[in-house]
């Protein structure tokens, strides 16, 4: 047996945009174990919730939970507060509720695009993508008022309606963002320096990715369907707007960059189909009643499957609050697949991963 | 290899993707959610911006007359618009879409708050003291003059049935 | 949502008996506090098309040791050990420190007594 080294990456790394900690035994440059730590930003949001603030102002709590996907944490909170009060939300507020999901959708999944095109050595990839990401933010900014904390869903419905000028310019815009969308995709399927870096690195096979219960890109990459868009209903009609199911079958590092890009073709349809067919009803269900009982929502998040579970108990305040985000059930599949990587392309690997640690640690 | 070199060379005659920040202007929308307003003339003082205020930054003081006044933290406030949606009186509590300037430290913006809330919550208590105090004499004056009242009416009747 | 109420003896072969890797997908441990009683959950959901999550469900006391799931669901353990920190109960093989620090305050989800 080859001598064996232990080396470790973060909490504090330059590739890393969270703290987050790998400890990696190597014999020369292979990995053959993985530790993982991820607990260094833990807030105690979930106590915060239960205890300071009142049922209706946990939404504005949750979507501080994590910046990327502050909408997803709004919506599946309000859709679990809605359940323990139970009221059902207009049509419109859904439509919206998915265009703002969806939106963000595409700026997450470029953020997490770039930074693994800048942790394989890509600077200049880096830089384009993030220059296509802006319009993202500039409509999310639009649609919402605000760039990063949308403060969008509200429990009965949504804070704001859609302008017509602003319908009109996410139309534009997108059809500007295609051909852009296609020139990305043309780079990271067959630009030859990333592929050295990003193909066959951090592979996970199906079977890996249903024993460890992966969520999100990264089980779909490897050609295990999972997708909360494709397996829930009645809360937001994912199926009514267009959604398809993205599948690879390599599950690298190369795949997870193709089953982003193509989402986001999906995502563009589904934004120009909620745009068209926006139904005509109020913004918001008005309701004096407190939460009772308890309830579990799922949503897919940019990152997977975003679980909340709230308990009620007849007063202002929730008896508990568990949130379960998508890196949460990734960690353990996050451990396994560097083995037999070189430490090499352990950055790249990590940003395919798209970790959110703030939301894993609340 | 000859397309990415003309492109390269190409690129240096492009304009820049960035803005210059303090001298151009970068996107904003209309309906920015930006700093929140106040119109005292039109405010009824129900205080229901105050309850549903998710992180605390409107807080109202109360003074022994009465009177209340308005407190807002533009460094605690997270422009969510939920005062704006409780208010039930149009145009009393708006948000502009003007963005928040820069606290200074001369302002003391977290501790000088923090002071400034719990103030504003005890004036509010003494103030309501007072009131039921007030109200307790007033309710304790009342129950004498009405017994007074009384004692005088019987002896009125007594002075009455004297007379007969 | 499907509740299912187990026991702790019963917990491993019921969740042995109802788990199938291909179509079902661990989620979550959770805990609530009922009373002096602490009752534990396991979220499971389907992969299949408008599906229904299941949650096995059992009431313990705060001092009893709660068998591992760790060998019929592997991915547990980051749920077993986030729980284990944050609600301060027992689990198998599983061992405190993942979440919080060693010399912190244990189990701050725990109602104060």
């Amino acid at each position: 047996m080859a001598k064996q080294y232990e080396i470790p990456i973060g909490a504090q790394h330059i590739s890393l945009l969270e703290p987050l900690h790998f400890k990696f035994t190597t014999e020369n440059e292979k990995i053959v174990k993985t530790d993982a730590n991820v607990y260094y930003v833990h807030r105690g949001i979930e106590q915060a919730c239960c205890s300071k603030f009142k049922f209706r102002q946990v939404s504005f709590v949750v979507g501080r939970v994590c910046g990327l996907c502050s909408i997803s944490h709004t919506t599946a909170y309000s859709q679990v507060a809605e359940k323990l009060v139970k009221i059902e939300v207009p049509k419109r507020a859904k439509y919206l509720r998915m265009l703002v999901i969806e939106l963000d959708r595409i700026h997450s999944h470029l953020l997490c695009l770039s930074h693994v095109a800048e942790n394989s050595g890509f600077e200049a990839l880096f830089m384009k993508t993030m220059q296509y990401r802006e319009f993202s933010m500039e409509l999310l900014e639009a649609v919402c008022g605000n760039r990063i904390q949308y403060d969008f869903s509200i429990v009965g419905g949504v804070a704001r309606d859609l302008k017509p000028q602003v319908a009109q310019s996410i139309i534009e815009r997108l059809k500007k963002f295609v051909p852009q969308l296609d020139e990305l995709m043309d780079i990271y399927k067959n630009n030859w320096t990333l592929s050295l870096k990003n193909k066959g690195a951090g592979a996970i096979t199906k079977e890996d990715a249903m024993r460890l219960n992966v969520v999100g890109p990264f089980a779909r990459a490897a050609g295990l369907a999972v997708d909360v868009r494709n397996e829930t209903e009645d809360l937001l009609p994912w199926k009514e707007v267009g959604y398809e199911m993205i599948t690879e079958t390599s599950g690298d590092v190369y795949a997870r960059n193709i089953v982003r890009l193509r989402e986001l073709y999906v995502s563009i349809r589904i934004i120009e189909n909620i745009i068209n067919g926006l139904p005509e009803t109020p913004l918001i269900t008005e309701t004096k009643a407190f939460p009772d009982g308890e309830a579990t929502v799922r949503l897919e998040a940019p990152r997977g499957e975003l679980f909340y579970y709230a308990k009620g108990n007849k007063t202002q305040v929730l008896e508990r609050l568990k949130i379960k985000a998508p890196t949460f059930s990734n960690v353990a599949a996050m451990a396994e697949a560097f083995t037999g990587n070189e430490y090499g392309s352990v950055p790249a690997i990590i940003a395919s991963y798209d970790p959110c640690l703030s939301c894993t640690a609340r | 290899m000859m397309k990415t070199f003309f492109k390269t060379i190409g690129n240096v005659f492009k304009k820049p993707v960035t803005t210059k920040y303090p001298f151009e202007k970068t996107f904003i929308p209309e309906d920015y959610r930006g700093l929140i307003g106040f119109d005292e003339n039109l405010c009824i003082w129900c205080r229901r911006c105050e309850m549903v205020c998710p992180p605390g930054a409107i807080v109202f003081s109360q003074d022994m007359e009465g009177k209340q006044t308005y407190h807002f933290n533009r460094a605690v406030c997270i422009y969510c618009g939920e005062c704006v949606r409780a208010c039930p009186k149009e145009g009393a509590i708006f948000q502009t879409a003007e963005p928040a300037p820069c606290a200074l430290k001369t302002e003391n913006i977290n501790n000088g708050w923090n002071k400034l809330y719990a103030e504003a919550l005890q004036s509010r208590e003494a103030y309501a003291a007072e009131k039921k105090k007030k109200a307790a004499e007033k309710a304790a004056a009342d129950k004498l003059a009405a017994a007074k009242k009384e004692e005088e009416n019987k002896s009125a009747t007594d002075n009455q049935t004297g007379a007969v | 949502m499907k509740k299912i109420e187990t026991t702790l003896t019963s917990l491993k072969s019921d969740i042995a008996a109802f788990y199938k890797q291909e179509l079902h997908h661990f989620m979550v441990m959770n805990a609530v506090e009922v009373a002096d009683k602490i009752e534990v959950q396991w979220f499971f959901s389907d992969y299949a098309y408008l599906c229904e999550t299941t949650c096995f469900f059992t009431l313990i006391d705060p001092a009893e040791k709660i068998p591992s799931i760790k060998d019929i669901v592997v991915s547990a353990w980051v749920a077993e050990a986030e729980l284990v920190d944050l609600m301060n109960i027992n689990i198998e093989n599983t061992a405190k420190g993942f979440v919080l620090e060693p010399d912190f305050e244990s189990g701050p989800l725990r109602k104060k007594k």
